[in-house]
Order: structure tokens, then C-alpha cells, then sequence
């Protein structure tokens, strides 16, 4: 613990009066150039004319006020109070989830178009029963699974030449084709990607070059399925990097020492020792790809819904809150425990939040 | 050393997912100096008529500077809580602290379509859906932990001895936050004060969900106006969210480097 002395000016000017050889106005003078201060008249009645700058004033003040709404003996609760204002704003989506929870349990009343007043478990039972919604849900799923796959393919090499290359040009290269798209969004990504497989898109020239008919491209679910790929791949190559920056070079070279070519090297070396990284990875990929709505209704064109469409569906197009909030929160509950997985795995540090050193 | 095999296959694959990722950039920033009236590519001549023609666009320019009030407020929002939750995840010790790091991660967890479904409703319960600011407010919750991450990072590289040496030549509680603790960790809420204002200026869904015909953000009208028909002024536009990123990866390499993503804990 340290001894609280009140802040600079009083040191100061308990330095200045201290009966040092020198006289006070010189020590002071000193003092005030060190410390680049606004000008002191140097008469000898200095100390009692010598008037605070503005900043020690200000920092006096809010060093009292300080004093006055947190007493040093309130500190054990320090943290607290700092991490209090990041808990309330998390309590609005927390809060917000009460609510949906609380829609979800009233049905809609047909003639009044508004929630019914009883609670009922009916919306959930709507949706078990729905043929609509279980092939929504399939979709989804299977979206997901496909989209984890291609991506896990595609990040993996990316990730690992761009650990590995001893070119530092190179590397930059990688990361800033990786970041530049995670910066641009998923509207003007989609844009990009709807120019590019239109009918009379690049695609379709460059088939044409080939002597392949112009096809459609879009609006299909491989579409869909390539738009999330491309959405999610540098998500995966930076949750996969840190894996591999952590797998010695050495291990790879005593496997190819011993003998194994690169295949077996990379099958019983690296890959096992990336796993958790791997795993990570398929895993946040597939919630946001099974949770996605801009690219189903962008790429999809509509005949692709995915649970996130459905649910907007629900909430703007038919107006069936109720039934709306019941889809949601049943996505949340699934995105939830796929994540609760990942946090048991991994820990909560997994995102890195408040490593300690 | 890394057998040929290997190399033409994992460099065929990087070449790949390379062309997928910034393929799109590139037709859409070429695209919007084609001088068809359809989107064409590659671009037909060169003219910058579509910036002149989205600078004129009323819509597209109050959709804009809705944008970047959503943003600021976003960032208002976000630096000062994100910077002392930083500060608190990493140099106090606080009890049940694995339970509130879940706590705070529950804006990455919560799907994105149930955040906004659930703030849209709250917001409508407090009446003050339709308003600007609560947009800005609800994507400062769900991109906060970006922030915290960046802060409390950059708080655990500053040596707690700083802070007491501060105090014990004199400053007080206040003085040594704002002289000592707070310049070191800087970086990490420029790092994180960036990545907010970037993200609020693209996000969509939860903007979707939250704005109206008279509230639309940027991306929501780009989104609207490819529903409609696809012209080279929205190209345009999107340039301009190019622009954004590119000018964000430039200051993010210079303050943190890129690499920094590349580490291992």
C-alpha cells in the first residue's frame, strides 16, 4: 500500500517550503520549469501568491471527487464497479431474451392480431409438428455441416502456408486478403458475389470461354453454401492459426526424418496436434453458418430459407410474433449449446478475454 | 524441404480461397466505373458518373450519415464500458470470473438473429424503437466483447508496477489511471474503439431487424435496393465500404501489426 499525499501540488509546494539552502522563490523556480508550469512571480511572499495551474486544479478535484464517491476503503470493489457498466449493457440482450422467451409462451390471436394473454406451449408444439419448419431445419443443418467442411479444406492450407512461409511479403498478403473481406461486410460481400454468378456474370463468361452453355448459378442451394464459405473461411483461418503457430516445425521434420512422406507427416502429425483447433473452429463456422440470414436471402433468392429467414418471416411477413420468438429461442438454445461444448473444451478463454499474465 | 506434392496442392488451395475472397472486391470496385447501364464486367469504358450519381442520391446520402451515427454512437457506447471491463478482466481480481466471462461473451454466443429479434422486442416494449441511437446501442452490446478482448489484452502487457510506482511518487487514484494506466493500454482501445466503428458500419442483420423505412443504415439500403435490380450505383456504393476496409486493415497493421492475430497463446 502507498501513502496517499494529495496529489502534486501539495508535494510540490511541500518541496518548495521545505528549508533547503536556496531561498523558496528559487526552489520553486525550479520546480515550475522542470515541470513546464505556467509563470511564478518571483517576490518572496511567493508561496502565499503562487497560484495552482488549471490542470493540477482539475486533477485536485477529480482526485477528491474520487475521495468523496469511492472511499480507498470501497476498493476491494474496484473491479466490480469498472466491469458493472459492460454488465448492464449485456443485461439489455439478456433482457431482451426474457422478452422473447415471454412472446414465445403467448400464441396470436387471430382477431386481434395481437399475443394472446394465456400462456400456452403452443408455438413450440407448431414448430415440432411442421413439416414447413423441419425442412427449413434440415437445410440449416445441412447447410451448416457442408459449409463447416469446405471451410475446415479451404482454411487449413491457408492457415498453414501462412504460418509456415518464410516470406513476411507473403504472409502480409495473406492477412490483409483475409481481413480486407471481414471489413467490408456480408451485404457488399454478397454483392460482389451475386455480380459474379449472375447469368451474365464472370461465371458464366468464363464457362463460355470453355464452350459450357450460360447456366444458373444463383439461387440455388450450392450457391448459398458458397456464400457462406466465403463468409466464414477468414473466421476459420484465424481461429486455426494460433493452432498451428503452436505446432513446432521440428515435429514435422522428425516425421519426414522417419521416414513418413508428407501425407502420413501431415495425418499423424499436424492434424492430431491442430485438433483443437480444428475443432474450434467446424464449430463456430457452423453456428454462424446454421444461424446465417443474409446469404439464404441474398444468394437463396428466397427458396432457400434458413432458420434465420424463417424466423424474420414470422416476425415481419405474417406477423406471428409468438411463433417467431418460439423459432428464435429454440435457435438460441441450439447455438448455445454448441457453443457451451466449445467453452467446455476450451475454456472461456478461449476468446481470449481478460488473459491474466 | 516441404515435398513438391505438397506445395502445388496446398498453394492450389490457398490460390483458390485468394480468388474467392477477393474476387468479389474486385468486380465490385471495377464494376462501379462500367459505363453500361448494367453491371458488366469487365467494365465497359471508364466513367465516374455513378459517384457522381450516388453523391446526389439523396436516399443513399442520409442512409450514409445515418451509418455514421450509428457508428459514433456505437463507439461512444463502447469505449469507455469496454475499456473499464478490460481494465477490470484483467488487473483486478473479481470473484465468479469464469461465470461473468461467459456472461460477457453471450453477445458472440447469442445467435446474431436472436439478439436483434430480442432487442428489437425490448426496444419496442421501451418505446423507443424507430429512434436512431438505440441501433448504435444494440451494436455496441453485440460486438463488445471485440473490445474487451482488445483492452484486456493490451492491459495484461502493462506492468502493474507502473501504477504503483505512480502512486507512490504522489498521484493520486485519479491521476495514476489517467497518466499511467490509460496510455498503456491505448492501443488496445484504439485497436478495439476501430474494430467497433468498422463493424457498426457494416453490420446488417441486427440493423435490418432495428430500422425502419425511415431509419435505414447503409448496408440495410444496399441490401433493399438489390432486392429491387442491380445497377452500377449500388457498385458505387459499395466501393465506399471497400474504401472503409481497406483504410481499417491499413491502421490496424500499424497499430497492433496483423501478425498479432497470428500468435498462439
Amino acid at each position: 500500500m502507498h501513502v496517499r499525499t494529495g496529489g502534486f501540488p501539495v508535494l510540490i509546494m511541500a518541496v518548495a517550503c521545505l528549508p533547503a539552502g536556496t531561498g523558496p522563490g528559487q526552489t520553486l523556480s525550479t520546480r515550475h520549469r522542470n515541470a513546464a508550469m505556467p509563470e511564478i512571480p518571483s517576490k518572496d511572499d511567493t508561496h502565499t501568491t503562487f497560484r495552482y495551474p488549471l490542470r493540477w486544479r482539475i486533477m485536485d478535484a477529480l482526485n477528491g471527487g474520487l475521495d468523496r464517491f469511492w472511499p480507498a476503503r470501497m476498493s476491494p470493489y474496484t473491479g466490480w464497479a469498472l466491469i458493472m457498466p459492460a454488465l448492464l449493457l449485456v443485461g439489455v440482450l439478456v433482457l431482451g431474451l426474457f422478452e422473447m422467451a415471454d412472446n414465445s409462451l403467448h400464441t396470436l390471436d387471430r382477431a386481434t392480431f395481437r399475443l394472446s394473454e394465456a400462456y400456452t406451449l403452443e408455438n413450440y408444439q407448431t414448430v415440432m409438428e411442421s413439416a414447413t419448419y423441419g425442412r427449413v431445419i434440415t437445410r440449416s443443418v445441412f447447410a451448416a455441416g457442408l459449409t463447416v467442411f469446405f471451410t475446415l479444406l479451404l482454411a487449413l492450407p491457408y492457415a498453414y502456408i501462412m504460418v509456415r512461409t518464410t516470406s513476411s511479403a507473403v504472409r502480409k498478403a495473406l492477412l490483409v486478403t483475409l481481413f480486407l473481406p471481414f471489413f467490408i461486410g456480408q451485404v457488399v460481400r454478397a454483392y460482389g458475389l451475386l455480380i459474379i454468378l449472375g447469368t451474365t456474370g464472370v461465371a458464366n463468361n468464363a464457362l463460355g470461354l470453355v464452350g459450357i452453355e450460360p447456366m444458373r448459378l444463383l439461387f440455388n442451394f450450392p450457391a448459398v453454401v458458397f456464400g457462406l464459405v466465403q463468409y466464414m473461411l477468414p473466421f476459420a483461418v484465424l481461429m486455426l492459426a494460433p493452432a498451428l503457430t503452436a505446432i513446432p516445425r521440428e515435429t514435422e521434420t522428425a516425421a519426414s526424418s522417419l521416414g513418413a512422406n508428407w501425407v502420413q507427416g501431415f495425418r499423424h502429425v499436424v492434424l492430431p496436434m491442430a485438433k483443437p483447433g480444428l475443432i474450434g473452429a467446424g464449430l463456430v463456422v457452423g453456428t454462424l453458418a446454421l444461424t446465417d440470414f443474409a446469404m439464404p436471402a441474398m444468394l437463396g433468392g428466397g427458396s432457400q430459407d434458413f432458420i434465420a429467414n424463417a424466423i424474420y418471416d414470422q416476425f415481419f411477413r405474417t406477423a406471428d410474433q409468438g411463433l417467431g420468438a418460439a423459432l428464435a429461442l429454440l435457435l438460441v438454445v441450439l447455438g448455445s449449446v454448441i457453443v457451451g461444448i466449445v467453452i467446455s473444451i476450451f475454456g472461456a478463454g478461449t476468446l481470449g478475454m481478460g488473459n491474466r499474465k | 524441404m516441404t515435398a513438391r506434392s505438397q506445395r502445388i496442392l496446398f498453394w492450389a488451395l490457398v490460390w483458390f480461397s485468394v480468388l474467392i475472397l477477393s474476387v468479389p472486391t474486385i468486380i465490385v470496385v471495377g464494376a462501379s466505373f462500367t459505363n453500361a447501364n448494367m453491371i458488366s464486367f469487365p467494365p465497359e469504358g471508364f466513367t465516374l458518373k455513378w459517384y457522381e450519381k450516388i453523391a446526389l442520391a439523396r436516399d443513399l446520402r442520409q442512409a450514409f450519415i445515418r451509418s455514421l451515427i450509428v457508428s459514433t454512437v456505437c463507439l461512444v457506447v463502447s469505449v469507455p464500458v469496454g475499456t473499464l471491463a478490460g481494465l477490470a478482466l484483467s488487473r483486478f481480481k473479481l470473484r465468479f470470473v469464469n461465470a461473468i466471462q461467459i456472461y460477457l461473451l453471450l453477445p458472440f454466443t447469442v445467435p446474431l438473429i436472436g439478439s436483434g429479434i430480442g432487442m428489437m422486442l425490448i426496444f419496442g416494449e421501451w418505446r423507443i424503437l424507430g429512434s436512431l441511437w438505440p441501433v448504435g446501442v444494440a451494436l455496441a452490446v453485440i460486438n463488445l466483447p471485440f473490445i474487451i478482448w482488445s483492452v484486456s489484452s493490451s492491459a495484461s502487457a502493462l506492468d502493474g508496477d507502473l501504477e504503483l510506482a505512480a502512486s507512490s511518487c504522489g498521484a493520486g487514484r485519479f491521476e495514476t489511471f489517467w497518466f499511467v494506466t490509460l496510455p498503456g493500454v491505448m492501443p488496445g482501445v484504439i485497436t478495439g474503439g476501430l474494430l467497433m466503428f468498422v463493424l457498426a458500419m457494416s453490420e446488417f442483420l441486427v440493423s435490418l431487424l432495428l430500422t425502419d423505412a425511415r431509419t435505414v443504415t447503409l448496408p440495410v439500403q444496399i441490401y433493399n435496393n438489390i432486392r429491387s435490380i442491380i445497377t452500377p450505383d449500388l457498385a458505387a456504393v459499395s466501393s465506399v465500404f471497400v474504401v472503409i476496409a481497406l483504410l481499417a486493415v491499413w491502421v490496424l497493421d500499424r497499430l497492433v501489426g496483423l501478425e498479432i492475430f497470428l500468435k498462439s497463446k
